[in-house]
């Protein structure tokens, strides 16, 4: 049997994580709207590039571990329980799905207007990854306030 | 269809106190009990035996 007060920490975690994770997403998306916004010529910018990629990297360990590795085994168990392992697995298939149509729309795209293979890319990673994330969260916030 | 909360209540547990009892979160107990998630077959098995009844008792399938 697992302590009360566990279950209660990991339900106050579990609303903080729904939380972030939907920031995240947010943040995420507007910093690659600026990047899209500016000029070509200063998107090369290894530092532009490079934080983009860490941060990729960061959001997919999010979606793949769902978080608060650093919280203890126990509390972690009950933070990714069986709904929050089949929200997340609901939000990796939406994120999938994503992923493909906005391949297939970049490659429409490409036909009239050429991207680089690092644009196209970005595109697609950005979309699938915060659409992800953002999936994630809302399900699990919805989950949290029912009742 | 279930009738956790029914048998939660009667024994006078709260959601926290059941899901420590089964090792699962408040929400989900919560969810189980208000049907937006429907249970694995282990997890259900958990539950019966925390409240002490079948599966059969505490879960059935929809006319």
């Amino acid at each position: 049997m697992v302590e009360v007060d566990r279950v209660e920490k990991a339900e106050r975690l579990g609303r903080s994580r729904s939380r972030v994770f939907f920031v995240l997403a947010m943040v995420f998306f507007a910093q690659q709207a600026a990047y899209f916004a500016s000029p070509a010529a200063s998107r090369a910018s290894p530092l532009q590039i490079g934080a983009w990629f860490v941060l990729v990297i960061l959001l997919l360990l999010l979606l793949a571990t769902g978080g608060f590795l650093f919280k203890g085994r126990k509390v972690w168990d009950l933070l990714n329980d069986e709904t929050a392992r089949t929200n997340r697995a609901a939000a990796q298939a939406l994120g999938f799905w994503v992923t493909i149509i906005m391949a297939l729309a970049v490659y429409v795209e490409s036909i009239f207007d050429p991207l680089t293979l690092n644009e196209g890319l970005h595109i697609i990673v950005t979309t699938g990854v915060g659409a992800a994330l953002i999936s994630f969260a809302v399900r699990e916030r919805r989950a949290h306030q029912i009742g | 269809m279930n009738r956790l909360r029914e048998m939660r209540d009667a024994r006078g547990w709260t959601q926290a106190e059941l899901a420590a009892r089964v090792g699962v979160s408040r929400k989900t107990v919560n969810t189980v009990e208000n049907r937006v998630f429907t249970p694995s077959t282990p997890l259900a098995l958990k539950l019966a035996d925390a409240l002490g009844v079948t599966v059969e008792e505490l879960f059935w399938l929809a006319d």
